[in-house]
């Protein structure tokens, strides 16, 4: 059978040492190439969580993970290149300069140097930020910080790009900027997995779209789907609220 | 491996940036060093009016015998001993009191030497006067000293030096007198026994490096290896604080969803702190060449063993970074690491003999100071700067850094591989 998917998690549970309930508790996720996939869930909901387990950072209890067909208990290796992370919270070297980080992580990533400063250049073009190129990290603003890291994550132009709330504390012109590159992105054939709170954002850009409680997937389908199968409501939001009701998730 | 040099380029840079920490490395213990081999000039003097318990076995009856126990005595050092209840113990007794650390050092005077020394000396004399060209076979005449192993790490080799230059310079003066007496007493004409070499009497001169040289405890070669080890050993703090920032800014998870494994993020660590390390040992041993004669101190003599020194600077800088690394997993965070690297650092330094030499410490202290590397790796220093010791003798001391970074480096792992995946 050919895989469609290119992510795919069955079952996935996850329980923290000292915890008494399951962060992920039979997490089922699929993720089409070629998609513009939001996962939307309250806070502590365990898509960070989720994010990591993909990424080979934690381990899992039980259940599957599949990305691009390779069965992750074989091991990171053929993984790796092929995924691309923006975390959730900013991942740089503070006391390197913006330049000094994209060079020493495209460089992990085996990219030839010429190819690597090309990139780098144009990345940094793209996001606005040639002028700051050589300036250290720590002394960036927030919204700068996070669209370094967001470089920092696609430098190797991976397959599937996964980001993790990636418009958090940024100005409304820089989120505009932001969406459109993704968009643009995911138009030349990358499947993005994009997080975020922002219910009009993910009901904006993307093309499917998955709900996440506690621990588990709880609704998936294109937008326009959802919206039309939840009558009477009338947008992500009102289908989120539905759905998750009003109460604290990250309280318990 | 194109990889792994972006790896060592961050390293290198992330160090770079950390003036405060390479303040720590490079500055502070050239400081120190300094300070304390000034502050400690006057202690050593002191040191060496400590009396250093020593058991002399004297089996002579003859005159080498005593006159030796007589200037022993008489140097003032030494609080001797000469019997174990009531009788002369034998030369295995004598080393096992000794090795059992009740003595720093034992001299053991064999039975017949004046007579044994005479004898050689008639024999020489009569063979010289018979016109034989090759010298008669000699009797066997051995001195042994033995030297606490638990106290070697201290100057104690300093000690022993002196020692054995002074037995051996009454003995040669001895022999002198004596050929003077038994030739003049078979020729009329009187001879003077200048140019006569102690080697024909195969007086075994060891050490010719020491003859001459002043030999009391000296701060600047005791300083040198004691703030080396200390400076390589206080990287603890930079690189446990450099892996746990990078753990806290996110970076290190970053790198682990790249091509990149945690051994080979390990590796580049280890590395340019090892370059750091051998750069601090070189730093150190330049003050004490150049800079402590500018103090009014002595100069540092490096032994004869360049690769032994090298040998033993790795093997400390291989412990320490163990070391490090393994603080830097436990640790929690950069406050906890800092502030318990430092005071472990200093508690081992301290039991391990850099500050004062283990000698003064009671028994139990002593064998609690041979867990701290620090203790090994001065013992190996000292070998090599006093005794002129080679990569050989200091393989033992560099086996226990070894293994001892290694240990580290396999808990630092093992417990990061638990809390990093959260297993
Ligand atoms: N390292 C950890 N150890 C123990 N519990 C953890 C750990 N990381 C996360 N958790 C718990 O797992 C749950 C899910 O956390 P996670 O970060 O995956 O949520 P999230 O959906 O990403 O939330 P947010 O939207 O706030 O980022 C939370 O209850 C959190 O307390
Ligand atoms: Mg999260």
């Amino acid at each position: 059978m050919e895989n469609k998917f290119a992510i795919e998690t069955v079952n996935l549970k996850k329980t923290y040492k000292g915890k008494s309930h399951p962060t992920l508790n039979g997490l089922s996720l699929r993720i089409p190439y070629g998609s513009l996939f939001g996962l939307l869930a309250p806070n502590g909901a365990g898509k960070t969580t989720a994010i990591n387990i993909i990424c080979g950072l934690r381990k899992y209890d039980s259940g599957k993970v599949f990305v691009d067909g390779h069965d992750q208990s074989d091991g990171m290796k053929a993984i790796k290149p092929l995924l691309g992370l923006v975390p959730q919270d900013i991942a740089l070297f503070p006391t390197l300069t913006a330049y000094e980080n994209l060079k020493i992580l495209g460089g992990l990533y085996g990219i030839k140097k010429s190819v690597l400063e090309e990139r780098i250049d144009q990345l940094l073009e793209l996001f606005d930020l040639s002028a700051s190129r050589h300036s250290y990290i720590n002394r960036f603003s927030g919204g700068m910080k996070r669209r370094v890291n967001m470089i920092a994550g696609m430098l190797h132009a991976p397959g599937i790009l996964i980001l993790d709330e990636p418009t958090v504390g940024v100005d409304a012109q820089s989120r505009m900027m932001i969406l459109e590159k993704l968009t643009e992105i995911n138009r030349s054939g990358t499947t993005i997995l994009f997080i975020s709170h922002y219910l009009e954002e993910a009901e904006h850009i993307c093309n499917e779209v998955a709900f996440m409680d506690d621990g588990s997937v709880i609704c998936q389908g294109s937008p326009a789907d959802l919206i039309r199968a939840y009558t009477p409501c009338d947008s992500m939001e009102s289908i989120y609220l539905k759905l998750t009701g009003k109460r604290m998730r990250d309280t318990q | 491996m194109r990889k792994f040099r972006y790896l060592l380029y961050k390293d290198y840079l992330l160090l770079k940036r950390d003036v405060a920490g390479l303040l720590l490395m490079f500055l502070m213990p050239a400081i120190l060093v300094v300070l304390m081999a000034l502050l400690q000039e006057s202690t050593f003097q002191s040191i060496a009016d400590v009396s250093v318990p020593m058991m002399l076995v004297n089996h002579d009856k003859g005159e080498l015998g005593s006159t030796i126990d007589r200037e022993v005595e008489a140097s003032g050092i030494f609080k001797i001993t000469r019997d174990i209840d009531g009788s002369i113990p034998t030369l295995e007794e004598l080393e096992k009191e000794v090795a059992s650390s009740r003595y720093v050092i034992g001299i053991y005077i064999p039975e017949n030497t004046t007579e044994s020394i005479r004898r050689n000396v008639a024999r020489y004399v009569l063979a010289t006067f018979s016109g034989a060209t090759d010298l008669p076979p000699m009797d066997n005449v051995n001195f042994v000293v033995f030297v606490d192993p638990t106290t070697k790490a201290s100057f104690y080799a300093t000690i022993m030096s002196t020692l054995k230059e002074k037995t051996q310079k009454i003995e040669f003066t001895y022999i002198m007198n004596e050929i003077t007496r038994q030739v003049n007493e078979i020729s009329p004409i009187p001879i003077s026994t200048l140019g006569f070499a102690g080697e024909q009497v195969h007086i075994d001169i060891r050490d010719a490096r020491l003859q001459g040289k002043d030999l009391v405890p000296n701060p600047v070669q005791h300083n040198i290896p004691a703030w080396s080890l200390f400076a390589i050993f206080f990287v603890v703090i930079s690189l446990s604080g450099s892996i746990i920032r990078e753990r806290q800014d996110g970076s290190f998870s970053r790198l682990l969803t790249m091509p990149c494994s945690y051994t080979e993020y390990l590796l580049s660590k280890a590395f340019t702190f090892i370059v750091v390390c051998l750069i601090q040992f070189g730093l150190m041993l330049l003050i004490g060449v150049f800079v402590m004669p500018l103090f009014g101190l002595d100069s540092l003599n490096l032994g004869t063993s360049p690769l032994a020194l090298i040998l033993l600077a790795l093997s400390a800088a291989v412990s320490a970074i163990g070391y490090g690394i393994a603080i830097g997993n436990i640790a929690n965070t950069y406050h906890q690491s800092s502030v318990f690297g430092a005071i472990s650092v200093v508690i081992m330094a301290a039991i391990g003999g850099i500050w004062i030499p283990t000698f003064i410490m009671s028994e139990p202290m002593r064998k609690i100071g041979m867990l701290s590397p620090l203790h090994w790796g001065l013992s190996g220093f000292l070998d090599v700067f006093l005794l002129d010791a080679g990569v050989r003798a200091v393989l033992p001391e560099c086996g226990v850094m070894l293994l001892f970074g290694l240990v580290c480096f396999a808990i630092a792992v093992s417990f990061n591989y638990r809390r990093r995946l959260d297993v």
